[in-house]
């Protein structure tokens, strides 16, 4: 046998080999994703099947994947008296619009101005972005700062403020605009653009996927805190639908608690029911649920913070 | 670069001097403010922070009538800052470490420790606030109520006077010791309810826990009835009443193993629930109305009605075990501290004590408004309206109860049963004494791991005592049984030279 034919067979049975080997690897990487989506999703399931579920059935017989009584008396319950949970809604909403769109806003202009290699002190102004992200002042001085210098306490803005610039977005957004070229934009102010009209008509753009993704994060953000609420807002009428979810659950986890012990009397009847704790959750998670699958396509040009990544 | 200097330093100096005038106006127009306080109390705002089991929706027309009381007795209005029990801790922190104004806030042994605090430097003195601006207040109140509110001698908050007591035994629905003919004279031991037990366990449906326990046990709520009372957190240590000067570990006593010895003979029965071990909200199984029988220690009077409604509306009967008992920890349960900072402390205290003395504003706090959030049955009488948007329910968070409407349903005669079980109680040898954790915080934070890992399978029966006991006291002792209760025998001596 020649030695070329050797080889040639070598070859094939080796391809052969790996293209078995990574079919079964594919498969089984497959198998473990669908496992774990599938233990993700089930929690989630289950208090969307609580929150359908009739009280008494539920105490008696636990929790079930699927409602033994059907009930719709938790959900009727909230909208009977719709007044406070919408007004969340709307503290909510508003947050989130007005938070994501500024937010975005500052974070590309952040990310845009130290990614630029022709900007002198992009070296140090990174470091100070990364410092942040390493040590912070602690809640007091923070609360101090809100409350004190920006007399932002019981007002909307203590909901958005603070949470306009994150660090860890900056950074995510400069690793992706690194790889716009430079000579781009060089090119583009030889041909007379303003660096405004670069930034607006060029960068954002360009970086499309990046800023759709921290777009949803930022969103998400601000749909999903109580904590800004719950550190910086007394007038009813301002608190974010998490916070008045948040501030059930908590209170009811304190008092079963810390009650046993001491001779005062809480009456825990008051509390909403099991069911109507989740059909919350369920109302407060909704929208997010149903506006992310619609971003998910962006996510595969993807993100990366410091490793090489097409 | 010498001009320079100069100018930096001139700077600095005639800032410094433009802040040290500002001082010092600020000095004198202090002063002569509160020379004309004594005269015609100028108008001030206070701020009042206190918690509730939610934050009520119509808290602004409560406030508005609060003023209007306030602005006419003491002519100062009053900022309701209502919070929830599961925030307040984390958020009167923060409020205290920046420096935030308020005036007033609610403190006691269980949510924002009223010992912490004060030794942080947060609270006001108030002995001679309450002798010059207080009338009344101090009378209010039996005296070893205040005797129990001391911190070294002095008294930084003012006790919402309520039941005071603690009286253990349990709680039996009365369907079922009507229908096996219980005696509840022959009940005076916790072990003598088993025959009782025995019976709902062989003539009920599987649904019907004849013994409900959880995952923190019982034992701890049971310190009175063993001859012990509990002092450090966790209840880990403790004293014999019969000698009250040395601490003991009271999961070493005999008690103990006895306690542990039943709950396994129950359990083992099928007397107790078999989630016991890992239910955390035993409030879900009793609001079906299927808990028989439940050990309980704040069997105040008049608590059946509550305990009704709690039980899925089956009636219950009361079977104390023990005698009415106060001590520290019962009175301190709630109370109100003036802030250290306060710009008008004297004002505050005139505001609390009109709280605990003055029934129309005691009212409007605790029940709102009437016509709108209740209304008159009769005189003394009130139907609350729960859909009004004010309902907190927990008048003990504002102010001494004594004063309060009665709620329809409740027994008329319960005011005096209480104040008669405040009055004829038990006094513990120990009132007054607080422990203060600090020197032994290592300490109590390893124990609490060892009785998280240890308490709920021991405490529920599930576990075999005598298998896993020793375990369980040989790793407290290497967690600092012995440093805690040196510590805490250390600051009872101490307690005792000052009294």
């Amino acid at each position: 046998m020649p030695t070329s034919q050797v080889a040639i067979n070598k070859k094939a049975a080796k391809s052969f080999f790996e293209s078995k080997q990574s079919r079964w690897s594919s498969r089984i990487i497959n198998l473990f994703f669908c496992l774990l989506s599938i233990l993700f999703i089930i929690p989630l399931l289950l208090v969307i099947s609580i929150s359908f579920t009739d009280e008494k059935t539920l105490l008696q017989s636990g929790y079930q994947l699927i409602p033994e009584k059907f009930s719709l008396a938790a959900y009727s319950l909230i909208f009977d008296s719709p007044g406070v949970l919408l007004n969340a809604y709307g503290i909510t909403i508003l947050v989130t619009v007005i938070g994501t769109v500024v937010g975005l806003f500052l974070t590309s202009l952040t990310a845009y101005t130290i990614s630029r290699k022709d900007y002198r002190y992009r070296k140090i102004m990174t470091f100070f972005v990364f410092f942040t992200t390493l040590f912070s002042g602690g809640l007091v001085p923070f609360y101090i700062m809100v409350t004190q210098y920006l007399h932002l306490k019981d007002t909307i803005g203590a909901l958005i403020v603070p949470y306009l610039l994150s660090p860890f977005f900056i950074l995510v957004m400069k690793g992706f605009m690194d790889k716009i070229p430079l000579e781009v934009i060089e090119s583009a102010k030889m041909d007379g653009a303003s660096e405004w009209r670069i930034f607006f008509t060029m960068v954002i753009p360009l970086s499309l996927p990046a800023m759709v993704t921290i777009g949803l994060f930022i969103s998400f953000q601000y749909w999903n805190d109580w904590w800004l609420g719950l550190l910086f807002i007394d007038n009813q009428n301002l608190i974010p639908l998490q916070l008045m979810l948040y501030r059930v659950m908590s209170t009811i986890e304190y008092l079963s608690n810390n009650l046993s012990s001491v001779n005062v009397s809480i009456d825990m009847t008051q509390f909403p029911s099991l069911s109507t704790r989740m059909a919350m959750a369920v109302l407060a998670a909704g929208p997010m649920m149903l506006v992310f699958p619609f971003f998910q396509k962006y996510f595969i040009s993807g993100l990366t913070v410091g490793s090489v990544k097409g | 670069m010498n001009k320079q200097w100069f100018k930096v330093i001139a700077g600095v100096l005639s800032l410094t001097m433009v802040l040290v005038a500002c001082g010092g106006a600020k000095e004198e127009k202090k002063t002569a403010g509160e020379g004309q306080q004594k005269e015609e109390l100028p108008m001030v705002e206070l701020v009042w922070n206190f918690p509730l089991s939610a934050i009520p929706q119509d808290l602004d027309t409560v406030q508005e009538a609060v003023n209007k009381i306030t602005k006419e007795k003491i002519n100062a209005t009053v900022k309701l800052k209502a919070h929830t029990f599961a925030d307040y801790n984390q958020k009167m922190n923060t409020v205290v470490a920046s420096g935030e104004s308020y005036d007033i806030a609610w403190t006691a042994n269980w949510n924002w420790d009223y010992l912490q605090n004060q030794s942080k430097g947060a609270f006001l003195e108030l002995d001679d606030l309450l002798n010059s601006n207080a009338p009344g207040l101090l009378e209010s109140m039996p005296e070893f109520v205040w005797d129990a509110a001391k911190i070294q001698g002095k008294v930084y908050g003012v006790p919402n006077y309520q039941t005071v007591t603690k009286r253990e035994g349990f709680i039996i629905q009365k369907r079922f010791a009507d229908k096996y003919n219980l005696d509840v004279n022959s009940i005076k031991k916790f072990e003598d309810i088993e025959p009782f037990l025995k019976l709902i366990k062989e003539g009920e449906s599987a649904e019907i826990v004849p013994f409900l326990n959880d995952k923190y046990g019982r034992f701890n709520i049971m310190p009175q009835s063993l001859g012990m009372e509990a002092i450090t957190a966790n209840n880990i240590i403790g004293v014999d009443l019969k000698n009250p000067e040395t601490p003991i570990n009271l999961f070493e006593t005999e008690q103990y193993k006895h306690y542990l010895d039943t709950m396994r003979n129950w359990y083992t029965k099928g007397y107790v629930n078999e989630n016991a071990a890992t239910l955390k909200n035993k409030n879900d199984i009793i609001q079906t109305g299927n808990a028989a029988v439940q050990f309980h220690n704040v069997l105040k009077p008049g608590g059946e009605v509550e305990a009704k409604a709690a039980n899925g509306g089956n009636d219950v009967i009361y079977v104390p075990l023990t005698e009415p008992y106060a001590s520290t920890g019962t009175v301190i349960t709630t109370m109100q501290a003036i802030n250290k900072n306060s710009k008008n402390p004297e004002r505050a205290m005139m505001f609390i004590n009109l709280l605990n003395t003055d029934k129309e504003l005691y009212n409007t706090i605790s029940f709102g408004v009437e016509g709108k959030h209740y209304t008159k049955v009769s005189d003394n009488v009130i139907q609350v309206n729960k859909d009004a948007g004010y309902a907190p329910n927990a008048g003990w968070v504002f102010g001494n109860t004594f004063n309060g409407y009665l709620v329809e349903g409740v027994d008329p005669a319960v005011l005096e049963e209480t104040k008669k079980a405040n009055e004829s109680a038990t006094k513990s040898p120990l009132m007054g004494f607080k422990f203060d954790s600090t020197p032994v915080m290592a300490e109590i934070a390893n124990l609490a791991t060892v009785i998280d890992q240890y308490l709920p399978a021991l405490e529920t029966g599930t576990w075999d005592p005598n298998e896993k006991l020793k375990e369980f006291q040989d790793k407290l002792k290497q967690a600092g049984t012995d440093k805690v209760m040196d510590e805490l025998a250390k600051q009872i001596k101490a307690w005792k030279q000052t009294k």
